[in-house]
């Protein structure tokens, strides 16, 4: 019963957000159901305290789409979320995003520190991160990571937390982004231009904005964080005003929101909503692809990988670096997410393959001839979710062809290694190699 | 250290079998729910044992073989093996023409394809109301003669009959087209309200045509037979 309440007021988020603030065509189908990607993945990243990544061109709402749902999610005024962004820049320094000393104190002696906004509200967008230079985006990534933030001697610890990050496309103000910061961010989904209709809508709809603001709590919450007070009180304040924000989206827009206990349950509730096999043996020949190499025994980003090898046709031969274990993390939270936002009882292969290119697209990196090969491709996507998406549609053709055989071999392996004297099942796929060195039988 | 195999520890394969089996044995699954749904037509049109072409007891039949079939899994191929099925009589309690033909066309009207070929020369009898409510969009041959109201209320659906088709054919009929290869039988096109029918040889009647068109060897014949 109270499942259905949450999804009926996050589904109801996500209508308002799309009729009245963010207008974009829909990209992404998922079983009857159609949604816009940059909309969905920013809400499932809000909804389950995740990262993510949001690119595309110059003023086609990366960042508003994250302040829009980072305000209705954590019932922030979006003035209060404005404040606390960091802008991606050369001269950001440590003390503009995580926190400064406290000069009176300093002068009398004491050490103490005065934390950012970023680094104290649940929201944290950073602005253009590829305009900050390499050295300094290894500023965020403890923070990014743990949600520990670190200054002087001194530590906060974010309880909820989750990260929107935009980057614009490669220009002479932008730096690469380091690969563990990259590698970090759950999702990356592109902002598109919403087409000549929605676009020329957006200019007929300027109020948008005046919706989510509210003075009076933006300045309230202000106060409330510049308090020299212990984290518990500063938190129970916060929330307390979240909660007035949360009332007078209620009463001026209908519009329901979800307090942190809600979030709280709501995650409960999509960490408890299990896998199929189907999804839990498909992902595990995903990940057998791109970690994979025969010669070497794993993927390395500093080996090469020669011509000759028996598994050529595979995702592995076309990638330069292995797959890391967020990866399987990111599609697993993104995949209950999507299930329980669908209404699906449990996770199957259709939820892991519409999370899935966002999920990869981001981590992998390929090898030149293979981006040469698929760049010219006719495609909707950036060349990077393309990428990814070809390859998910590839193991699932692959896995749709041998799934009972797949499943066979895992399930023989569950009894060999409970010591059961069988003979692993055999097959032409890195899956069945892994599987056999899981059980030490590999040479 | 724990089994990194445990999800999988229920798996329970499925046992080996021929291709040749799945196939058969998918097939008669599909002809046993066919069937099945055939059954509770019978069992909910057949208070009597017989069983009369009134236009309310026709709109009825079709609105349960469509209820009936609503959850089905079959293809355009099930619908002809089915129609086999029927005529030999086996599984089958009882074959009344004008609810068979009736159930056939709700699986044409309502099976994914958009293009379906029965290929019924061999069958021994003929089945009425084949293609009744074809909607636009749907092409039907019939490869064999047909029975009575072949085609009749056509909703803008495309029908072939490479024989010959009884009485009443397009009776109804409101858009869509019927080409026939032989002869057919009295009433064709009664209370027709558009659409054509073509017929390559001999018309037996027509019936009273509110509108569209009936031509006989290319030839319109509406205004002349009628005369």
């Amino acid at each position: 019963m109270e499942n259905g309440k949450y999804r009926h007021t996050v589904r109801e988020l996500y209508d308002f957000i799309q009729s009245r603030l963010y207008f974009n065509r829909p990209d992404i189908r998922v079983g009857e159901e159609e949604f816009n990607s940059t909309l969905l993945f920013t809400l499932l990243t809000a909804l389950t305290g995740g990262k993510a990544l949001i690119i595309g061109e110059p003023g086609l709402g990366k960042t508003t789409a994250a302040e829009y749902v980072g305000s209705l999610l954590y019932q922030l005024p979006v003035g209060t979320v404005w404040a606390s962004e960091v802008g991606g820049h050369p001269e950001q320094t440590e003390e503009k995003i995580i926190g400064r000393p406290d000069l009176g104190k300093l002068n009398q002696g004491q050490e103490e520190v005065v934390w950012s906004h970023f680094v104290q509200l649940p929201v944290k967008i950073v602005d253009e991160i590829n305009r900050l230079p390499e050295t300094k985006q290894s500023m965020i990534l403890d923070g990014v990571d743990r949600g520990n933030w670190e200054y002087l001697n001194e530590m906060i610890r974010n309880s909820e937390y989750c990260l929107f990050a935009t980057a614009n496309y490669q220009d002479q103000g932008t730096n690469t982004i380091i690969a563990p910061l990259l590698d970090r961010f759950d999702v990356m989904v592109e902002s598109r231009h919403p087409g000549p209709s929605y676009g020329f809508l957006i200019s007929q709809r300027q109020e948008k904005e005046e919706l989510l603001r509210h003075p009076d709590l933006e300045r309230k919450l202000q106060e409330a964080l510049k308090k020299r007070s212990s984290p518990e009180e500063k938190d129970s304040q916060i929330a307390a005003i979240s909660e007035a924000f949360g009332a007078h989206l209620q009463e001026s827009l209908q519009l329901p929101t979800l307090d942190h206990t809600s979030r709280t349950k709501v995650r409960e509730q999509i960490g408890s909503i299990a896998l199929e096999q189907d999804a839990n043996a498909y992902a595990r020949m995903l990940l057998a692809e791109l970690s994979f190499c025969d010669r070497h025994g794993q993927k390395r980003s500093n080996e090469v990988c020669e011509e000759g090898c028996h598994y050529t046709g595979y995702l592995c031969h076309r990638l330069r670096n292995c797959a890391s274990n967020r990866l399987p993390v990111s599609l697993s939270n993104y995949a209950k997410a999507l299930a329980w936002f669908t209404e699906a009882s449990t996770v199957g292969i259709e939820e892991m393959r519409a999370v899935g290119p966002y999920c990869l697209a981001h981590r992998a990196q390929w090898t030149d001839t293979h981006l040469s090969l698929l760049q010219k491709d006719r495609r909707n996507d950036p060349l990077q979710i393309h990428l990814a998406r070809e390859a998910m549609n590839e193991v699932f053709q692959r896995y749709s062809e041998q799934a009972e055989h797949v499943k066979e071999a895992l399930a023989t392996a569950y009894r060999i290694f409970q010591g059961e004297s069988l003979e692993p099942v055999a097959g032409d796929h890195p899956i069945y190699v892994e599987i056999r060195k899981d059980l030490n039988l590999e040479e | 250290m724990f089994n990194p195999f445990e999800d999988f520890k229920e798996f329970l394969s499925k046992a080996k079998t021929l291709p040749l089996d799945r196939l058969s044995a998918a097939h008669d699954q599909i002809m046993a729910e066919l069937t099945s749904g055939y059954g509770k037509l019978v069992e909910q049109e057949l208070k009597s044992l017989v069983w009369f072409v009134e236009h309310n007891r026709v709109i009825e039949a079709y609105k349960t073989a469509t209820e009936v079939i609503k959850d089905l899994s079959y293809d355009a191929h099930s619908i002809e093996d089915f129609c086999y099925v029927l005529d030999s009589g086996v599984d089958i309690p009882y074959l009344i023409s004008g609810p068979a033909g009736i159930y056939v066309a709700a699986l044409c009207n309502h099976v994914a394809e958009d293009k379906i070929v029965l290929r019924l020369d061999e069958m021994k009898r003929t089945l009425h109301f084949l293609g009744y409510r074809l909607p636009y969009g749907k092409s039907l041959r019939i490869e064999g003669d047909t029975g009575n109201f072949t085609g009749s209320a056509l909703q803008g659906g495309d029908i072939t009959v490479t024989g010959a088709t009884g009485d009443w054919t397009g009776a109804g009929m409101t858009e869509g087209k019927i080409s026939i290869h032989k002869n057919c039988g009295r009433n064709t096109g009664e209370w027709m309200q558009g659409g054509e029918i073509w017929v390559d040889s001999r018309i037996r009647g027509l019936g009273r045509i509110t509108s569209g068109q009936v031509y006989q060897a290319g030839e319109a014949v509406v205004d002349s037979l009628m005369a």
